[in-house]
């Protein structure tokens, strides 16, 4: 049986062999006139309460004929669908959303009074912001979505919803702007997403893989955020937003590595300020990437690189060192990442002890004993520190500074250079949803540089960025 | 079909071959690899004539401990003979043990017997080492170079540290020293001209205490003869030797008509009564001229302020600084006097110190074709020294 | 990515190309020009400039290389004729790579490295040539500014050494010293060789041969006056300093206090080398795949092996450095007017029309 029939037991009957789980209800009542209705629901994603006072307690006098459109009129609830398909109608079950079903139907009625469990819409802890908007994404995608909607009090902006996973049947919520967001790339984005073939979505992670041109790439190709204001801000330049149900992460596309270098926070400062704060972003990454590398190259390969006195200072410092420049260094990078590791997944209570540990017992002990040099603890605690300046690309530095680290104690600095240039020619190659990731350096885009690393003013910039081929092209008239 | 996907998976293979090669590469960590623990950073050389050759004395800087807590550079100085420079290098090395490095070596002190032979003989290696530095300094030193270079200096840690501190930019203004460093040396003296110059170093002892930090060999204590340097006098040179001295004097002199001066002193009289003139501005001029004989016209122009008095003066006078025409005319006799015995010790020595060979060849080739071996020796000077107060 | 725009073009050859003429030619060309080391340098950017001029008028015809030959010789011919012009561009990659090799040995290392120092070059090598040359385009943008950036840098800090009065007399060498200097630095100036593979992957505009050529002189203004300044820093010395760029900044006199910050510079315009110094052999394996047709593995292959062949020559000839400049930039120089300024030449007299292919 695929479809529901007016025999109300075979009908239930039916729809209990699709959901045999023990956490499928069902329960009945009687109209007063004597019409009995099963109610068929899970128990622990259904909001009871709304069902009674929306659903049964509407339905009591209900006196109408028993079809569908009836039945529907008499309920409360604004979510209210009606539905024949057998197999749809225990998807809203699982979905959280009440069916119910009477002797003499026609259709099924689809309650809507799923229970929603959120929480607070609160400031996100990885994207915190001085001065701008505080709201970050929660869970939910129908909260995440009111929020994007709020920002945008016009029709142009098209929220689809898109299920994606064979058992979560997760939604996600396609954003964009009409006439403002190339239609290629919203058709790429909903084919891409049509062909996941994939059995559950537990985050939004989960679907970059399959957004991306390169899958095993180095870097990200999806950019991510967990504010409104910067989703919408992305939306508006010509972006395509996905909002994952369950998840607190945006996902935005196409994406440009520069993005991670801008900052919310820099539209709420003077120009110069922001220009400053980027450079000084740029400037941190580089070093954190580098200044291990060439530590290591310097004592190794090319004394050079330090003024004498600095050499004299490193040379008395790993005197008594017994691991070899490169050996040292590695070990203090290990150190660094576990101890990083561990902060980020232990409890609050005890992230206290580890500090002391880490900072006390690892740093100052393993110097006073002769394991490790002081510069080399210097060293990495700025690089540890640099690393932070663009926190969104920590997965990628992070390895690409170990990366950097083993070339520079194997071949010394002209690997270093070699790889830099690998890097390079790895990244103004990748493309995603025909946009190049380096854009707008390259190819370069003289007009989207003035906000990349450095930063116009706002009546500086009257286009959206050219880069990302907005059909709508002036945001400023 | 399975060569297909061997294929497919050939550029993941590679770059799993490559990531072990690399690690192998860091952790073996020795392709012939002189890192920092295996190095000699040598700070200072010092190069003197011996029977069989030369011997060499290079200035090795020695780490202090991490556990330090005062400031300071240690040198320990080690010595080595062979029959050339190279020679003298790889025993320094196998004395050691440590691969000397000149990648930081900042002075280079020859011996008046090396000086006085051709100085391109020992300087070679240094211009032949793609990592030797052509920026350092070169001196004479009175004396055997090995032994300054040893020699503990009292107001230093190292000696070399010490004689560098001479050639400061602000000694060249008070031209008082001439320094110059290998690549100019060296310039000067494969160029047409053929000559150069360098600072001559004198030591003077200096009987004190030692200090328990630093010091050249480690930290003894107790009394210890303490040398003090000076770099006032200048070595000339022609054709890689050195033949001639110019004493305090005409080093001055020299620097005026290079135009390095600015607030150097000199000390001119007024009547009996030394008075010492600060130089505010120095022009100086060496040009050629064939009239038909060549004529070399080196000019002073100056502006001077007074400095200083030998006497007591009036309150009134203390306050200017206004040099009365007596004085300055007789500075204007005492600085021609200067470039006049300056001209007499470079045209007796046969050097090209002024570069006129140099300047001849520039303007003119036909010109330097025709007088280039014939024009020094009969060359005459015309000497002009002006002098002016500040209005 | 398919394409190269008109700009990435002009950065390559008023950025990019400059670079590779910043490392042992001046010293080369002080060996035979001497003080006029600057003539010689100044013939050859006029001279290569027009034949780039007459590259760039063929992209007018909108065909790549291969097309352009197959259109009047056949296909057989044309293979033939491009085999041969890819087999001078790889020709042309070594003397750029043994160079590159001893600047890499003297600039990165306190003391003489193994010779595995450089292997890792190659590796880059086969990775580059693995990819399509259009992609080099893009690189062009990144790595143009890169070079102004370091070129500006070692220029800031080496001019106020210079003493310029060191080139004086002009003529010195004479007839033959300039003769002399301009066959020697021949083997240094194949660019416009190297803009024949790249035909078809750009789209000619209006003005873009004469913009080309300009852009192609203004680096040659730029090497020139690197020249001027090498030599007024070093003079008599000139001859000895065999990586010249890495040489002339390191008498500033921040230097002394600050520790080598010419570095950066150095090292940002080694960067570029890399990059310069591996485009013959991707522009000789474009040549082959183009007259191949697309092949998936084609470049990979080919680059794999070229590039192990070239690390067993730099191997070889890893002492003989001199004996090959001799030979490459002596007897057998001509082989480079004939590839980079005739066949340009020539090119333009290639049929006009396209020609029904049967």
């Amino acid at each position: 049986m695929k479809n529901v029939t007016n025999d109300l037991p075979k009908t239930v009957e039916a729809l209990k062999k699709l959901l045999p789980a023990e956490d499928i209800l069902t329960f009945e009542f009687l109209t007063e006139k004597g019409l009995t209705f099963t109610v068929v629901f899970a128990d622990p994603i259904t909001d009871k309460e709304l069902l009674g006072e929306q659903v049964v307690r509407a339905l009591r006098r209900f006196d109408g004929p028993p079809t569908a459109e009836e039945v529907g009129k008499h309920i409360a609830s604004p979510e209210m669908k009606r539905e024949k398909s057998l197999e749809k109608l225990a998807a809203e079950v699982l979905a959280g959303n009440p069916v119910l079903l009477w002797e003499g139907m026609d259709e099924g009625v689809v309650a809507g009074t799923k229970k929603v469990f959120t929480r607070a819409i609160s400031e996100p802890s990885t994207d915190v912001a001085v001065k701008g908007p505080r709201e970050g994404f929660i869970e939910d995608v129908k909260t995440n979505t009111s929020l994007v909607r709020r920002r945008f009090k016009t029709g142009e902006l098209r929220i689809e919803m898109v299920e994606v996973g064979r058992r979560s049947k997760t939604f996600v919520a396609v954003c964009y702007l009409e006439g403002t967001s190339k239609a290629e790339a919203v058709e790429e984005v909903k084919r891409k997403l049509g062909e996941i073939e994939i059995d559950i979505v537990p985050d939004a992670s989960y679907l970059t893989h399959f957004l991306s041109s390169r899958p095993y790439s180095l870097v990200k190709q999806v950019g991510t955020t967990e504010k409104p204001d910067i989703f919408c801000a992305k939306i508006a330049e010509g972006r395509v937003g996905l909002i994952v149900d369950g998840s607190p992460i945006a996902l935005t596309v196409p994406y440009l590595l520069i993005e991670d270098f801008q900052s919310s926070e820099d539209y709420f400062v003077p120009p110069y300020r922001a220009t400053f704060t980027r450079l000084l972003r740029l400037f941190a990454l580089i070093v954190a990437i580098y200044l291990p590398a060439f530590y290591v190259a310097g004592q190794l390969f090319k004394l050079q690189l330090f003024p004498v006195k600095l050499l004299l200072t490193i040379a008395g410092s790993i005197r008594d060192i017994p691991f070899s420049p490169s050996l040292e260094m590695l070990l203090v990078l290990l150190v660094l990442e576990v101890l990083n590791e561990a902060s980020i997944r232990m409890p609050k209570y005890v992230g206290m002890a580890l500090s002391v540990v880490g900072a006390l017992v690892l740093g100052e002990t393993a110097v006073s004993a002769g394991f490790v040099s002081t510069p080399a603890i210097i060293i990495i605690a700025f690089s540890g520190i640099g690393l932070y300046a663009v926190p969104n690309l920590i997965e990628q530095t992070s390895v690409l500074r170990l990366a950097m680290l083993l070339v520079a104690g194997s071949v010394g600095t002209y690997g270093i250079i070699l790889v830099t240039g690998f890097v390079l020619f790895y990244l103004v190659t990748t493309e995603n949803f025909g946009t190049p990731l380096l854009a707008p350096f390259s190819p370069m885009i003289g007009r989207d540089l003035r906000d990349s690393v450095f930063k116009y003013n706002l009546g500086s910039l009257p286009t959206r960025p050219r880069t990302l081929k907005s059909p709508n092209k002036r945001r400023l008239k | 079909m399975k060569f297909r996907n061997f294929i497919k998976t050939v550029p993941m293979k590679l770059y799993i071959l490559l990531a072990i090669i690399v690690l192998f590469a860091f952790f073996s960590n020795d392709f012939g690899l002189v890192d920092i623990q295996k190095t000699a950073i040598i700070l200072a050389a010092a190069i003197d004539k011996t029977e069989n050759g030369y011997s060499l004395t290079a200035q090795i800087a020695v780490p202090k401990g991490s556990d330090r807590t005062t400031g300071g550079t240690s040198s320990v100085e080690i010595e080595a003979e062979g029959a050339t420079v190279s020679d003298c290098v790889t025993r320094i090395y196998s004395k050691t043990g440590w691969v000397p490095k000149f990648v930081f070596c900042n002075l280079i002190l020859l011996g008046e017997d090396a000086a006085e032979e051709d100085v391109m003989r020992s300087l070679n290696y240094f211009l032949r080492n793609e990592y030797m530095p052509d920026s350092c300094l070169l001196a004479v030193s009175e004396g055997k170079a090995g032994e300054m270079l040893s020699s503990q200096s009292a107001l230093d840690d190292a000696s070399s540290l010490a004689i560098t501190k001479l050639f400061s930019d602000a000694a060249v203004k008070s031209g008082k020293v001439l320094p110059t460093t290998l690549r100019e040396f060296s310039i000067g003296c494969f160029g047409v001209s053929e000559s150069s110059h360098l600072p001559f170093i004198r030591s003077a002892t200096q009987k004190g205490e030692q200090s328990g930090a630093g010091g050249s060999g480690g930290g003894n204590t107790g009394e210890e003869e303490q040398k003090i340097y000076s770099a006032e006098e200048t070595a000339i040179f022609s054709r890689g030797k050195m033949v001639a001295l110019l004493p305090r004097e005409q080093t001055f002199a020299y620097s005026l008509l290079l135009g390095k001066v600015f607030s150097g002193t000199f000390t001119a009289k007024d009547g009996e009564e030394p008075v010492t003139l600060t130089v505010l501005e120095n022009k100086g001029g060496v040009s050629l001229k064939f009239e038909p004989a060549p004529v070399v016209k080196l000019s002073l122009n100056l502006l001077v302020r007074l400095c200083c008095r030998g006497t007591s003066a009036p309150i009134d006078d203390v306050v200017s600084d206004h040099v009365p025409d007596n004085v300055l005319e007789n500075a204007e006799s005492v600085l021609s006097g200067y470039i006049s015995d300056l001209f007499a010790t470079v045209k007796q020595s046969g050097s090209d110190l002024f570069f006129l060979k140099r300047t001849l060849y520039r303007s003119s080739l036909k010109k330097y074709a025709l007088w280039k071996d014939s024009f020094l020796p009969s060359l005459r000077a015309d000497i002009t020294a002006e002098v002016k107060t500040k209005k | 990515m398919n394409k190269i725009s008109s700009r990435q073009l002009y950065f390559f050859l008023a950025c990019v190309a400059p670079v590779g003429k910043l490392v042992y030619l001046p010293s080369l060309l002080v060996s035979s020009a001497k003080n006029d080391l600057l003539f010689p340098a100044a013939l050859q950017y006029l001279v290569q400039a027009g034949a780039i001029f007459c590259v760039l008028l063929l992209a007018k015809r909108g065909m790549n290389f291969f097309e352009l030959l197959e259109n009047t010789f056949g296909r057989i011919a044309a293979s033939i004729l491009i085999g041969i012009f890819s087999l001078f561009l790889f020709y042309s990659a070594l003397l750029p790579l043994l160079e590159q090799k001893l600047f890499v040995q003297s600039a990165f290392y306190d003391t003489l490295p193994s010779l595995v120092a450089f292997s890792p070059f190659f590796l880059f090598a086969v990775y580059l040539c693995a990819k399509p040359l259009s992609s080099m385009g893009r690189v062009w943008d990144i790595i143009a500014p890169l070079a102004i950036a370091g070129y500006i840098g070692i220029m800031l800090l080496s001019v106020g050494t210079a003493d310029f009065g060191a080139l004086r007399p002009v003529g010195a060498a004479g007839g033959s010293g300039f003769w002399k200097g301009t066959m020697s630095a021949m083997s240094w100036f194949f660019d416009a060789a190297l803009l024949l593979p790249l035909l078809g992957k750009f789209q000619y505009k209006k003005g873009m041969a004469a913009k080309g050529a300009l852009a192609y002189l203004l680096g040659g203004a730029a090497v020139i006056f690197f020249l001027a300044t090498f030599y007024g820093i070093f003079a008599e010395l000139s001859q000895n300093q065999l990586f010249a760029f890495t040489k002339t900044s390191k008498y500033f006199a921040g230097i002394t206090v600050l520790g080598r910050i010419d570095y950066l510079f150095i090292f940002t315009l080694a960067l570029v080398m890399a990059f310069y110094c591996a485009l013959p052999i991707q522009a000789g394996i474009d040549c082959i795949v183009q007259a191949a047709g697309p092949k998936k593995y084609l470049r990979p292959a080919l680059g794999i092996v070229l590039c192990a062949l070239y690390f067993a020559l730099t191997d070889l000839l890893d002492y003989r450095f001199t004996e090959v400049v001799r030979a490459i930039s002596g007897t057998v120089v001509w082989i480079f007017p004939v590839f980079c300024l005739l066949v340009p030449v020539l090119c333009l007299l290639l049929r006009r029309r396209r020609r029904e292919i049967s």
